[in-house]
């Protein structure tokens, strides 16, 4: 027998009760990251500074590919650390996007119309490779992502017309227009910070869309996927748009390859660059986004050092890897992050 | 009083067992609503087909006299049903404000979905009224999985009301809980009830008995009957079921 | 009628012996990847490197003076102790993490990644072959068969009966699937249960080392054998339907078949987007494979 008399403080809205104070916790990790970027940005500015008064090449160069590099690994982590998805076969459009471009530039050495070229396709590629690669998840996807990677690897490779083994060589110098100036893609310093200026774009990107109702959803995703349904979201589509998103990332990081190093070759699209892409993102810091670029970085550095020692880097990466992730499994920037969050939530109250 | 909610002869079997077979009933508009049975009775299967989680082998479900049959969750979710889950289901990784906040989101045009979360002012407000009206001030910047057994349950609700659903399916909402909850939670149901019409499965009889406006009872799949508390109470197919000889 | 009989004989024939002899052992090396799914419920990426360092050890202790037949006993009872190391020492740590399916897998890419590379350290990174242990072909109805292909066929499926066996009709077998549909209450009717874990890890490595034994005459033996293999043998693996022995030979047959017969067809280059192409299809029309049991992954 149910109370009819209802009582009067719950049938009429309430005069507004003061209002709880919530923090919201995703907002701050995420201004957390940004600050993370801004010391890398500053300190990757001050590295260029360095590198042009003293008329450095090589460095510059190397640091340039890292920064290639991480806008790759910034769109694994979109999918490993926000969406919960371990594509084992993302290198399949960064090199798509390095293929595309120098395709392009080939042709007509345009920055512009290369991005757009690789802006479209990898829109098209990765919307129709979505499809496909997300009619299941888990493990699944990781293995189905793998295949589809090496299918296209190997036929890549067989191609003649897209340079075989060798792949694309001869792309041309490509001069870029700012509208307030320009610059060439062989000058390393200016290209440098050109490329850290554009990967930069991409986390800003990928950052803001992570911070909309959209990025919460793919973030609900990664917590508990079952329950997702029923706030009202499709769960396929959600994680095609993440994909997609995260292929466009890749290809566009892509294709600045070939403009820093005048070719581009089927490795790019092996296994090995999925791998690397997945260590430097958990090293880095699954889930920081900022942890992409310093893992980057760490990976780029010690590849270097050891490879100076010995040509058997994979030994001490893939053993440094391992550690990460049985004893600091929020990689570097998972550790270093909740004390910068601390920091800014003490300067809020 | 119109029906809501209105289940046919919905049917589904799993490797030969008919979970549920040929049960039909309806809900009416902000009433209470209970589904009981023995377990195995099919209860959760059943609220799993209304839901969109399993699609039905045969019958309807129609909702607001739409037939919403095979209908997959989020678009049930879209058409109005609200639904908590009898193991807690919740964002434990995320704290209990983002886990109302998600829910909330459903309530803004869909373009805000492309704009800073902080612009869902809307849903924003909402997530302040779900807070007061099922006390979790306390603890809205805890992570949903730290709470107590209660709280978790409590929030279970909360995150399936906040899109404001015309109608709410509550799994065992009392599952594990003390009886100072237990109570608590049934006064909590009955005063939701004057705004969302409400389909409850619980094993909790004083409970049911307490706040139903009509009890549906189910038994290996099939549904044995329906009525008021009073009537199911004397009803003596519905006391050999549970204690007896079927 | 003659032509037909002369293609099957000369072309037909050798090509689906061929096909069968790979099948075998690409079954060999897919059913320890299932049966440590199965009960694990982890993806072992490095499970190719373990192939390999079974043909390794082939070659060393080969080149040593050690008979094959040896080898064959050897290889798998040196790789079990390793395989419960691997499992004790690295896979259990992470195990009981929430997302364990990511980081076990991560953690078993980690590691063959880093066996890829001792084993370069160790080997060099040129490929090796080691000698065919049984020379000479038999002649069976005018098809001319290898006999180290016909021993390969029958020694290796005498194996997976005999794996079929154990999994499936003894008492070591039931203790093994209970463990795996009931970690808890195995455990509390007295199964020791990390050791069952570890133990069955050990024997799907042995059994992948066993393959590379058979295989290491007719492959060779390079650095990065596995990494090629993986994707063959995971796809057997999904096709089946992941955790099912049935399934794993039944596809493992049959897509070495169809490796086989297509590359008569079209040029081999297309055979891996065949197989993905399955692969795929398979996932999406039936994701539990042929004989799996859905709610894995």
């Amino acid at each position: 027998m149910r109370n009819i008399t209802a009582s009067p403080a719950s049938s009429a809205p309430a005069a507004a009760p003061a209002a709880i104070p919530v923090r919201d916790q995703l907002g701050l990790q995420m201004r957390a990251s940004h600050v993370l970027m801004a010391v890398f940005v500053v300190a990757a500015v001050a590295f260029a500074a360095i590198g042009a008064a003293i008329g450095d090449t090589f460095f510059l160069r190397l640091a340039t590919e890292a920064l290639i590099f991480a806008g790759f690994a910034l769109s694994v982590d979109i999918l490993l650390g926000f969406t919960g998805l371990l594509s084992l076969g993302h290198a399949l459009y960064f090199g798509f996007g390095a293929y595309v471009s120098a395709l392009v530039l080939k042709e007509t050495p345009s920055f512009w119309l290369a991005i757009g070229a690789v802006l479209a396709s990898s829109l098209v590629a990765g919307f129709i490779t979505g499809l496909v690669a997300n009619r299941v998840r888990g493990v699944y996807f990781a293995l189905v992502t793998f295949g589809l990677a090496q299918v296209v690897a190997k036929a890549v490779y067989n191609t003649r017309e897209l340079g075989a083994s060798d792949g694309l060589i001869g792309v041309p110098i490509v001069p870029i227009n700012l509208g307030v100036g320009t610059l060439m893609s062989n000058a390393p310093a200016a290209f440098f910070l050109f490329t850290l200026g554009f990967v930069v774009v991409l986390y800003l990107i990928a950052a803001y869309l992570l911070e909309t109702p959209f990025g919460r959803i793919l973030v609900a995703l990664r917590a508990n996927e079952s329950r997702v349904p029923f706030l009202g979201y499709s769960t396929r589509s959600a994680r095609l748009a993440a994909y997609v998103l995260a292929s466009v990332i890749a290809a566009l990081s892509g294709a600045l390859y070939p403009m820093l190093r005048g070719f581009v070759s089927p490795e790019l699209l092996f296994f090995s660059t999925s791998g690397n892409a997945v260590i430097t993102v958990v090293v880095g810091g699954v889930g920081t986004l900022a942890g992409a670029f310093y893992g980057s970085i760490i990976l780029t550095v010690l590849k270097s050092v050891i490879g100076t020692m010995t040509e058997h880097h994979l030994i001490v990466i893939g053993l440094l890897f391992i550690g990460t992730v049985i004893f600091l499994p929020k990689g570097l920037m998972g550790v270093v992050r909740p004390w910068v969050m601390r920091l800014l939530g003490r300067r809020a109250s | 009083m119109t029906a809501v909610l209105e289940v046919q002869d919905l049917g589904v079997s799993f490797g030969g067992i008919r979970a549920v077979d040929g049960v039909s009933f309806s809900a009416a508009r902000n009433a209470i609503t209970t589904v009981i049975g023995p377990n195995g009775a099919g209860k959760s299967t059943l609220f799993n087909l209304i839901s969109g989680r399993i699609r039905p082998r045969r019958g309807r479900v129609l909702l607001d006299g739409v037939d919403r049959t095979g209908a997959p969750p989020h678009l049930m979710q879209r058409a109005g049903l609200g639904r908590s889950f009898q193991i807690t289901n919740l964002f434990f990784e995320l704290t209990v404000h983002e886990n109302l906040r998600l829910a909330a989101q459903r309530l803004e045009p869909a373009d805000r979905l492309w704009q800073p979360v902080g612009r869902s002012a809307r849903a924003a407000a909402r997530v302040q009224e779900l807070i007061a009206r099922f006390q979790l001030g306390a603890k809205v910047s805890e992570l949903a999985g730290a709470l107590s057994h209660g709280e978790q349950r409590r929030l279970e609700i909360a995150v399936a009301l906040a899109a404001q659903p015309s109608v709410l399916l509550l799994d065992e909402p009392t599952q594990g809980m003390s009886h100072a909850d237990t109570a608590d939670t049934a006064a909590l149901i009955r005063t939701l009830a004057q705004d969302v019409t409400i389909l409850l499965i619980e094993h909790d009889i004083g409970l049911v008995m307490d706040i139903s406006d009509r009890i549906v009872v189910m038994h290996q799949g099939r549904k044995l009957t329906d009525g008021t508390p009073a009537e199911v109470r004397a009803d003596p197919a519905v006391k050999s079921a549970y204690f007896g000889d079927a | 009628m003659t032509a037909f009989l002369d293609y099957f004989q000369f072309v037909l024939a050798p090509q689906m012996i061929t096909g069968l002899s790979l099948g075998v052992a690409v079954v060999l090396v897919a059913l320890g990847l299932t049966i440590i799914f199965g009960l694990l419920d982890v993806i072992n990426m490095a499970h190719g490197e373990f192939y390999a360092v079974g043909a390794y050890l082939a070659l060393s202790l080969g080149f040593a003076g050690v008979s094959f037949w040896l080898l064959l006993i050897i290889v798998p009872a040196v790789m079990l102790p390793l395989g419960y190391i691997v499992e004790r020492g690295l896979i259990q740590r992470v195990f009981n993490k929430p997302d364990r399916h990511v980081t076990t897998l991560l953690l078993t890419f980690g590691l063959g990644l880093v066996v890829e590379d001792v084993l370069k350290v160790i080997f060099g990174g040129n490929t090796q072959r080691p000698p065919t242990p049984i020379s000479g072909a038999i002649d069976i109805m005018g098809v001319l068969l290898p006999n180290y292909r016909l021993f390969l066929i029958l020694f290796g499926l005498a194996v997976i009966a005999a794996v079929a066996l154990v999994v499936n009709r003894t008492r070591l077998g039931a203790v093994v699937r209970a463990a795996a549909f009931d970690r808890n209450m195995a455990a509390s009717l007295g199964v020791p249960v990390s050791q069952v874990y570890a133990g069955t890890f050990a024997f799907g490595v042995a059994l992948a080392g066993l393959a590379g034994v058979l295989l290491a005459p007719v492959f060779s033996v390079f650095p990065t054998m596995g990494r090629d293999f993986i994707f063959l043998a995971f796809t057997v693996v999904i096709v089946g339907g992941m955790g099912s022995i049935m399934g794993t030979v039944v596809a493992g047959l049959l897509l070495t078949q169809v490796q086989a017969l297509s590359s008569l067809i079209v040029s081999p280059v297309w055979s891996d987007p065949i197989l993905f192409s399955i692969m795929v299809l398979m996932l999406v029309v039936r994701p539990q494979g042929l004989f799996g049991r859905l709610g894995h992954a």
